[in-house]
């Protein structure tokens, strides 16, 4: 039996490529299904810029592993079958691959938005926030009704980030917008989804944007009643020809050919690697239609100062939705401060837990 | 050479027309469809299937996590189990499963500074509370009002799933969690003991002594005759003194607790807290185990064992083949529904 | 008060888009346990249903074919519960369950190509006359042809079941199968048409759902909705013109879970999710007190099901 297991290995190996080094064995866990046109489908587009850019990398991926017992158990079987790298990319994978990264110390792990780190274990990410932000400035100059709908599937960080940072944005440009929030308690429920975005839609929201695993629900209900959109974690503009804004995309491919290198030649850092649109891991998608000119031009010009670090989304003040102010004028919020955010900003009403 | 061999194969053949010949034809069917399943999908048969069967139990790590995989199923198939030797059709496992994690949790909460032999039975109790209470209620419903028990049982499963959500969203959050919903890790005293080194955790003992214990009961004990009784006819029943509402509360309470206590364990073990997605669908995977055993209590331990590895082995398909997560799922649907076929064909054969 | 009216007036417009999924299953599975037979496999059907419909939009670029191949998928699948149940005799409850894990695990396999694909929509009444009647106009303008088909459904049920021999058989199958055999009809066929049934209108369901109302398929779209059908069939008292209002009032939890959120109410949007389930299970809890003597209206032959729980 051994044996028709070991042939079975070399077929496959035999099958991708003739390999001329030894291939490191690159493994990746998905919280949903690949192709989920969202946060693991961008995800699976890194395993795939990874395959294409570096010849000796041989990937294996799960999908639809949920956050219980399965995740410890899947990442230990990759291990075991010689996976090197391992990419758990769901936040709640962290303390069960803690647990196996501290197993198995020669194999590397990189851990997708934690904020701990051990040995073999490092954490990447991407301030898509900032993305969020100039999506929120290019929603607040195009809104005639100054209201903004978002449609939200849980109150962690992550998701609060995007909300507050979009927010702060069109308040940047058009301090009278408001952004009202429905949270659809799953991260994927298209039906509810959609239903949100209606309701959003007859109470005068006229820019929706969301944080669910697709933007493709919201994205379609707003074309159809005839509002705009900004999309998240994927490009939906095929699906919105006349009410597509912008959106915020994900960019993961020469981050993790990075993170697969440094493992390979010794250089691997136990460390918090964060991407943004100066390193491109977080993107921009190109503007629809529905944005001018001069808008484009402002929305660029903000990047531009996000980019010479001349602007920052988390300086303040940040106020919160009950007018206490969290960060006074002249202060920047830390790495860790924005990560664990759990707090909504003045202009967004909606319930925060 | 006849009259030596005819009384072995008269034997064998009698063999093959009872419970042994079914059970040879479902595995059978069920190793031929899979096979079928995977070559239909363009992949190396039998290599992938003995991958899988060396995924469950191939060496002591895999069988480990198979076993880590049985406990709640075993429990789950318990509780829709013993609701049916009252004839009810309970779809609940999950919904009670989430209840007693989260009352059991609460337990935890509470007492949390308490050293951990007292610690421990208040959050198992907790446990059974929470579970035996989702049990209790669609019961109620039943015998007071007449609700039937797999419509309440399968709208609760949904109420017990956002209940855990609303707590870990709110106000369990663990302050220091960096912002991430789920509670505090429970102390040192809240973790069930685990066996060599493994995940294996107590949930797995008390799913095998509930099984036996419920087998005793319900074959040797006066109230498991009452339960047949009662069954069959509830106005005999009746008027022998047994109570069908009071047994009715009783079983579903059981079942509940159960189903409970294996919710307590994947938090406690597993997770170390509580957090969303405890359990991915064990419920109607005990479901559907109960129906493969026949709601017989002893038969659900090798068939939820059977059905962890199935579940664990899984990984393989993925990690071999790179086949999607859903064959498991068609593989787990060709499995129930070649062995209700088979069973049910040799029923009505015996029958007839 | 225009505005208040106009607010129910959304929120009875969105339950009834919410609920048009559901009332299909309801209808359908309604006259599934009329002939005496319960499947708790829509759900997988309605997967199936909905990925197939998508599938079959996105490839021909015709979204009525969809429709069609949806329709044809979820009866095709209610066949695997027909052919459990009726040809080896099994359990009703066992089998529906192998269905719905069965037609889960068949969408989220071969709709896998599909993901992110852009499909022409059946459009709505918007070009129509209706757009123009004043107050009214908004509302009915978006509606769209799977919400009329349904409605449709209705009274064409209704009048089969209640008035045509056949109908009666049919009832009668589901009451008891001896007397419909002593009158010399084999029931068989009766069940077997009823479980196509149920197949074709849960496939149509999850048309409703992917190829009109989202216009996307998403594996596990329907997030229970078939299985909570099943419940509001008992809630609709296996009456076709009941399962309007039944699938209406799940429909308008859905929606009004939403809409309290946009109208600020300060309550847990985790416990506002329950509302869907809770409510359902409130009017059975109201209605069944009453009625207990009749049985709810439960066909008897689908009562000996509940009895024999092995």
């Amino acid at each position: 039996m051994k044996k028709a297991i070991r042939t079975l290995l070399a077929t496959s190996i035999l099958a991708a490529s003739l390999p001329v080094a030894a291939e490191t064995k690159v493994g990746f866990i998905y919280v949903g299904p690949k192709t989920d046109y969202g946060y693991n489908y961008a995800q699976d587009q890194g395993r795939l810029y990874l395959e294409e850019h570096l010849d000796d990398v041989e990937t294996v991926y799960f999908e639809n592993i949920p956050e219980n017992a399965d995740v410890q158990r899947v990442m230990e079987r990759m291990v075991r079958s010689g996976v090197e790298v391992v990419f758990p990319t769901s936040y709640g994978y962290l303390d069960h691959a803690l647990k196996v990264a501290e197993k198995y110390p020669e194999v590397h792990f990189a851990h997708s938005g934690g904020l701990k780190t051990s040995d073999n274990l490092m954490t990447y990410f991407a301030e898509i926030d900032q993305a969020m932000y100039l999506s929120g400035v290019a929603a607040g100059l195009t809104t005639e009704t100054n209201q903004l709908g978002f449609i939200a599937a849980h109150p962690i960080p992550q998701v609060l980030r995007n909300i507050n940072a979009f927010t702060r944005g069109a308040r940047s440009v058009n301090p009278d917008v408001t952004t009202s929030v429905i949270w659809t308690s799953s991260w994927s429920d298209p039906t509810k989804e959609a239903e949100a975005a209606e309701a959003l839609i007859s109470d005068g929201a006229d820019v929706l944007t969301g944080h669910v695993d697709s933007p493709i629900n919201y994205v379609q209900v707003a074309e159809r009643r005839g509002v705009y959109s900004v999309g998240y974690h994927a490009d939906a503009s095929q699906f919105a020809p006349e009410g597509w804004l912008v959106g915020a995309v994900w960019n993961w491919g020469p981050m993790m050919v990075d993170i697969v290198n440094s493992a390979q030649d010794g250089t691997w850092k136990s460390e918090h690697l964060r991407g943004d649109l100066l390193t491109g891991a977080a993107r921009l998608s190109d503007f629809g239609s529905a944005v001018s000119e001069e808008d484009q031009q402002t929305v660029l010009d903000r990047q531009q100062a996000i980019m010479d670090e001349e602007f920052r989304v988390w300086a303040g003040p940040v106020v919160a939705q009950d007018g206490t102010v969290l960060v006074a004028e002249g202060d920047v919020m830390t790495l860790e401060e924005t990560e664990k955010m759990d707090f909504l900003v003045e202009g967004v009403e909606g319930r925060l837990k | 050479m006849t009259t030596i061999t005819q009384p072995f194969v008269r034997f064998g053949l009698r063999l093959l027309g009872g419970p042994t010949g079914a059970v040879l034809v479902m595995t059978a069917t069920f190793v031929v469809a899979a096979l079928a399943f995977f070559a239909i999908n363009g992949r190396e048969s039998i290599p992938l299937f003995q991958e899988m069967v060396m995924g469950a139990f191939g060496d002591s790590y895999s069988f480990s996590e198979t076993l880590v995989k049985t406990a709640p199923i075993l429990l789950t198939a318990l509780a829709v189990a013993l609701p049916a030797r009252l004839g009810l059709i309970s779809v609940g496992g999950e919904g009670q499963l989430y209840l007693g994690a989260l009352f059991g949790t609460g337990a935890v909460l509470a007492a949390v500074d308490q050293p951990g032999w007292l610690l421990m039975p208040l959050m198992l109790a907790g446990a059974m509370a929470g579970g035996a209470l989702w049990g209790v209620i669609p019961g109620l419903l039943k015998t007071r009002l007449g609700v039937n028990e797999t419509i309440s049982t399968l709208l609760l499963n949904y109420v017990g799933v956002l209940l855990v959500s609303f707590v870990v969203h709110g106000p369990w959050k663990n302050p220091n969690s960096l912002g991430w919903p789920a509670t505090i890790e429970f102390p040192e005293g809240a973790i069930l003991p685990q066996f060599f080194d493994t995940r294996v955790h107590m949930g797995l003992v008390f799913g095998v002594v509930a099984a036996i214990v419920l087998h005793i009961l319900v074959t040797r004990s006066r109230w498991g005759l009452g339960l047949q009784v009662s069954r069959s006819n509830p106005r005999v029943g009746a008027t022998a003194g047994i109570s069908y509402e009071r047994n009715v509360l009783i079983v579903m309470a059981v079942g509940g607790l159960l189903a409970g206590l294996a919710g307590i364990a994947e938090a406690s073990v597993i997770q170390n807290r509580l957090q969303d997605g405890l359990a991915s669908g064990y419920g109607m995977t005990g479901f559907l185990v109960a129906w493969l055993a026949g709601q017989h209590f002893l038969r659900i331990i090798p068939l939820s064992v059977l059905m962890g590895g199935l579940l664990a082995s899984a990984d393989s398909l993925q990690l071999y083949a790179q086949l999607p997560k859903a064959s498991a799922d068609i593989l787990q649907a060709l499995l129930f529904i070649i062995v209700l076929a088979v069973a049910s064909l040799w029923a009505r054969r015996r029958e007839a | 008060m225009e505005s208040f009216i106009t607010e129910l007036l959304t929120l009875l417009f969105a339950a009834l888009r919410s609920a048009t999924p559901v009332l299909a299953v309801v209808l359908g599975e309604a006259m599934t346990q009329r002939s005496g037979v319960i499947n708790l496999g829509v759900e997988g059907q309605m997967l199936l249903g909905a990925m197939t419909g998508f599938a079959v939009a996105s490839v021909t670029g015709d979204p009525w074919l969809g429709v069609l191949a949806a329709c044809g998928a979820g009866t095709a699948l209610s066949m695997v519960h027909a052919t459990l149940v009726l040809g080896c005799g099994a359990n009703q409850i066992a089998s529906g369950v192998a269905v719905l894990i069965l037609g889960g695990g068949l969408s989220a396999y071969y709709g896998i190509p599909f993901v992110g694909d852009k499909i022409d929509t059946l459009g709505n009444l918007n070009q129509t006359f209706v757009s123009d009647i004043p107050l009214l106009g908004q509302f009915l303008g978006p509606i769209t042809p799977t919400v009329l088909i349904t409605l449709l459904a209705i009274p064409a049920i209704s009048i089969f079941l209640f008035r045509t021999r056949l109908g009666l058989r049919w009832r009668s199958t589901g009451e008891s199968q001896d007397i419909t055999r002593n009158l010399g009809h084999n029931p068989v066929p009766y069940q077997l048409a009823a479980i196509a049934f149920g197949g074709l209108m849960s496939g149509f369901a999850g048309a409703a759902l992917a190829v009109d109302y989202t216009a996307n398929w998403v594996e596990g779209m329907t997030a229970g909705r078939g299985l909570v059908a099943v419940g509001l069939v008992i809630v609709a008292r296996w009456n076709p013109w009941y399962a309007l209002p039944a699938a209406l009032l799940f429909g308008a939890s859905e929606a009004l879970n939403l809409k309290l959120q946009s109208w600020g109410v300060d309550i847990s949007p985790y416990l506002l999710a329950t509302l869907p389930y809770l409510i359902p299970l409130s009017v059975l809890m109201l209605s069944y007190r009453g009625l207990r003597a009749s049985g709810g209206g439960m066909p008897a032959g689908l009562r000996v099901v509940f009895q024999s729980a092995r």
